[in-house]
């Protein structure tokens, strides 16, 4: 990144705003409290720009450009819109398109409502027995978080085009997956779904991977998957892991007060 | 394929650039198509997760994970074989085949029952100035219609 | 042999001249893709046997393509201080008049479509001879009197297959004096002052890429040729690199030595394998002569090249996902900046350029920029090869200077409609492009008229439609290639494109009302507005052309009084 840590003076909207030279500037709205609504963008993960609907104004020489919020880099000087009419335009049209992609998602319907768009003029996506419930938008949060943060490379896109979808190799369960959630905790439309049945999670939208759980080596209740726990442990300092007991934090406070 | 020849094709690629498709390619050209244990093979041997390699294999249309058959036609869907009548020419293959595959999903493919010929469809050819094209083993058939296809199939054991 | 100095090249010339102009009557089949489809392998084989069985003194050989190709299987014949001839239609049923007709000096007329009597390679000259005067001259058949050759010149004459042949024509010479001679910064000065422009169909200044690169810090860079030639309807990176692999070679080198690079790379399509084995043995021809590899020239100058193939994805023409498909990657475009000349291959700064923009760099370092911008018109420098194709009558691979304009094309060049019918439109720039109708055909053929017209150059396809093509089909066709081309990964291409076609589905079945077509001009718009790259940016000018230059056809499907709006 080339932050520079210089602060500058940017435009949004006609006020300005104090900002860091090289951060992105959806970050500085998030800050400022001005409303640009996004579904793709992660801070811990690069500039991804699929979902389309962060798009703003910029304004240069008197002349505008439309871009994503979530890949402008901020500098001195810069000037932006959000909500000029041709962006409420593209984006009430990006909404009607998201409804029809993701017709059983509360989170769409709430934010289209928010520009006036209660129903879609294209034909809903058939949607009965998809595990991602129907609420899917392929901002590819999921895929990025378990590929480049956890490193397990479970799910990934397959297909291509409108064909797209997000799930394990051959749709089949996956070992790989460690169950660890991090894709269901990051999935802005909550399409993921995960049941755990005591002794086993299941992994519903990853074509039903089970993980196995581990129980608390005090109280013996189930606490979390076990190769999460094991991928824990290979991070950490050999006799800490040595000694380091699977409890619950119920146990875990338990031993630490004693 | 046996794992000494996937081991072989592996071998062939030491350049970062272009190795993991041209992996892939080569054991596409052997076989007319990638096995599920083959994959999930090599995705152990060159280190990168199977989800990595079943993402690939489905985006690239020059790939194939079902079994083809013994002749595999393909056929132009470029604009200028378009606009020369390549769909009747699909229509009739379907036709004279007995098969049926869907046009729209981006990657066409079906085969015949007996496992003779399977049909897919290419973007453009490039041999664009005598459309409408058919491929059949690598031969490239140009300016067909749909009186010709009978002769050339008959050519690879094709009869009514 | 390497080759070292000026002697060395010299004495490799001669070789190769003596191939082109032997002794002894010489026969090359043209034995590109199309001429092996047009039954070329078996000609070759049959005139073989025919000259071994008689014991002939005849040598034959196989060339390039020289584009005519309606008149395919095409076979020249060189006889000592004659015209070289260009033979048309020729099939292994007329092979032994061919050989009859070389034994005797006289060409049979009905085979013999012009004669060439000296062929100016622009690096350099080859006299052919006098004689067969009864024979149409090359400059009295309009295909070819009516095209400008600089990118084509060698393409049809030489043996692509043999190095000494490209360097007979001139070939290397002028990698030679330039890695020898020019520094390399006046190198990128040439390029720029010559007006180059990218032939993949954006048309940015390369000298000035080429400069960025250069500019760009870090030591390891690549230069990559972009030959996933993806648009339908469009073979020119395909004939050039069949014909005459050389010439792009020998601009990569040139390239790499300007901007101080010594890795290069190739992305090629994988429906391409002639191309692909062509290129490959090209590039080992230059490893053995010392043009490719270490020390080059005997400079302290190295540079490689290596082949990296496509699997099928026409959005990896798209500069991101070309390098993604590169790297192993799906190929989804991401978002710039960072740019490739700073960011590119493994991260590290790339130089992108086009087959052709590449096969333009030799000549234009050979004969200067002041030569090479005399061609072309203001700020389209040069000539642009197309491929001329679809309802046609002569279709084929020509070269036109930039601004030239379409009736010329069309008409002068391509004979007009095929089989007398009336052209209606003609579609440029493949599925990025648009239908431009008839009635602009005096549009000359540039970067900026093009785009004035809401189409586009791309990388030069010109598909020909006629009264009986339906526009609003073609329309569908477009929009069904790029849907089922989109990668995926941004909300307007992925989905917009597929409700695009089934508004187009529903429309030429008759079963839309007028606010389809309202929702279809909306939707269009939003998709061009809002779209991640290039692909779905101009995936809808095929939709936003036909409708505004042949909205009666789509009038003309429109049901009026649809219950319930259609719906």
């Amino acid at each position: 990144m080339d932050t520079t840590g210089h602060t500058v003076t940017i435009t949004i909207n006609k006020n300005q705003y104090q900002a860091v030279e090289g951060e992105i500037l959806l970050e500085v709205a998030r800050r400022e409290k001005i409303d640009i609504p996004h579904l793709c963008y992660e801070s811990s993960l690069s500039p991804y720009g699929a979902c389309r609907l962060c798009m703003v104004e910029v304004v240069t020489c008197g002349k505008t450009e439309m871009t994503t919020a979530c890949t402008v880099r901020v500098h001195r000087g810069l000037e932006i819109l959000t909500d000029t009419p041709d962006v409420i335009r593209h984006r009430k049209i990006l909404l009607e398109l998201y409804l029809a992609e993701a017709p059983h998602s509360d989170v769409i319907k709430a934010m289209a409502i928010r520009y006036g768009v209660t129903k879609t003029r294209f034909l809903k996506k058939i949607v009965t027995g998809d595990p991602l419930l129907g609420r899917c938008v392929l901002c590819g949060l999921c895929v990025r978080v378990c590929n480049e943060i956890m490193g397990a490379g479970a799910i990934g896109f397959v297909n291509r085009g409108p064909y797209t979808i997000v799930s394990t190799p051959f749709l089949e369960e996956n070992p790989a997956c460690m169950g660890c959630g991090t894709c269901a905790a990051v999935c802005p439309t909550h399409a993921i779904g995960i049941e755990d049945t005591g002794e086993k999670r299941i992994m519903r939208s990853w074509s039903g991977t089970p993980v196995e759980m581990i129980r608390c080596a005090g109280c013996g209740g189930y606490i979390g998957p076990k190769p999460v726990m094991e991928y824990a442990r290979s991070r950490i300092d050999p006799v800490m892991a040595e000694e380091l007991q699977e409890l619950c934090p119920a146990c875990r406070r338990k031993q630490v007060t004693r | 394929m046996d794992e000494k020849r996937l081991d072989e094709i592996i071998s062939r690629y030491d350049y970062p650039s272009g190795r993991i498709l041209g992996i892939l390619r080569d054991i596409q050209v052997s076989e007319g198509y990638i096995e599920k244990d083959l994959l999930r093979l090599l995705a152990e041997k060159i280190e990168v997760p199977v989800s990595r390699l079943y993402g690939l294999v489905t985006f690239y249309s020059f790939f194939s994970l079902q079994p083809v058959g013994r002749h595999i036609i393909t056929l132009c869907m470029g604009t200028p074989c378009h606009v020369k009548g390549a769909r009747t020419i699909l229509a009739t293959l379907e036709d004279l085949l007995g098969i049926k595959g869907e046009e729209e999903s981006g990657k066409y493919f079906a085969t015949t029952a007996d496992n003779q010929f399977t049909v897919v469809i290419a973007r453009c050819f490039g041999a664009c100035s005598m459309s409408p094209v058919i491929q059949i083993d690598g031969n490239l058939y140009g300016y067909v219609t749909p009186e010709k296809i009978p002769e050339i199939l008959a050519g690879y054991g094709w009869h009514p | 042999m390497r080759i070292a100095s000026p002697e060395d090249l010299d004495a490799v010339r001669k070789i190769g001249l003596f191939k082109i102009q032997p002794d002894r009557p010489r026969i090359a089949v043209g034995l590109a893709t199309c001429g092996i489809a047009a039954g070329g392998n078996e000609l070759y084989d049959r005139l073989g046997s025919i000259i071994r069985e008689g014991g002939y003194d005849i040598e034959l050989t196989k060339s390039g393509c020289i584009g005519f190709c309606r008149q395919e299987p095409i076979v020249s014949v060189t006889i000592p201080h004659k015209p070289l001839v260009l033979l048309h239609h020729v099939t292994s049923d007329t092979a032994e008049d061919v050989i009859k007709g070389v034994l005797q000096e006289d060409i049979p007329k009905n085979l013999a479509l012009c004669r060439v009597k000296e062929w100016d390679h622009i690096t350099g000259m080859i006299q052919y001879g006098e004689g067969f005067e009864t024979i149409p001259d090359y400059h009295e058949i309009p295909f070819f009197s009516n095209q400008h050759k600089i990118i084509l010149r060698d393409a049809g004459f030489i043996n692509p297959e043999d190095i000494t042949e490209y360097i007979a024509a001139g070939g290397y010479s002028t990698a030679f004096s330039v890695l020898t001679g020019r520094d390399p910064d006046s190198v990128i000065d040439e390029v720029k002052r010559s007006g180059l422009r990218g032939r993949g169909g954006a048309g940015f200044p390369t000298g000035l890429k080429w400069e960025i690169t250069k500019k760009a810090p870090g030591s390891e860079k690549f230069i990559v040729c972009n030959a996933d030639e993806g648009d339908p309807g469009a073979y020119m990176n395909r004939n050039e690199m069949e014909s005459d692999p050389h010439m792009l070679i020998e601009g990569m080198l040139i390239g790499a030595y300007a901007m101080g690079i010594s890795e290069g790379l190739i992305y090629i399509r994988a429906e391409y394998p002639l191309a692909i084995e062509r290129l490959r043995h090209a590039i080992r021809e230059a490893k053995s002569y010392g043009l490719l590899g270490k020390e080059i020239f005997g400079t302290d100058f190295s540079f490689d090249i290596k082949i990296a193939i496509g699997a099928g994805a026409f959005v990896c023409g798209e500069s991101t996902a070309l390098v993604a498909s590169i790297e192993g990657k799906i190929g989804r475009p991401h978002p710039r900046p960072p740019r490739l000349t700073d960011s590119g291959v493994w991260g590290r700064p790339t130089d992108l350029n086009n087959v052709e923009t590449w096969c333009n760099v030799p000549v234009i370092m050979a004969k200067g920029a002041e030569w090479y911008s005399g061609t072309g018109v203001r700020g389209n420098s040069g000539t642009k090869v197309f491929s001329l194709v679809g309802k046609v009558d002569n279709p084929g691979m020509i070269e036109v200077p930039l601004g030239t304009s379409l009736h010329r094309i069309i008409y002068d060049i391509g004979g007009g409609g095929a089989g007398g019918k009336r052209v209606k439109a003609v579609q440029t720039g493949g599925p990025s492009g648009g239908c431009i109708p008839e009635r602009f055909f005096n549009t000359g053929v540039d970067f900026e008229s093009l785009l004035t017209m809401g189409s586009m150059m791309g990388s030069g396809g010109l598909v020909v439609m006629d009264e009986d093509t339906d526009m609003v089909d073609i329309a569908r066709y477009f929009i069904n290639f790029a849907a089922s081309e989109s990668c995926g990964k941004c909300l307007p291409c992925r989905e917009g494109l597929k409700h695009t076609l089934l508004i187009l589905n529903r429309i030429l079945a008759g079963k839309a009302g007028v606010e389809d077509i309202t929702l279809l001009e909306t939707l269009a718009d939003t998709i061009q507005a809002t779209s991640l790259c290039g692909l779905g940016q101009t995936a809808t000018n095929p939709v936003q052309t036909t409708l505004k230059y042949f909205r009666e056809e789509y009038d003309a499907l429109i049901v009026q009084d649809l219950p319930d709006g259609g719906r």
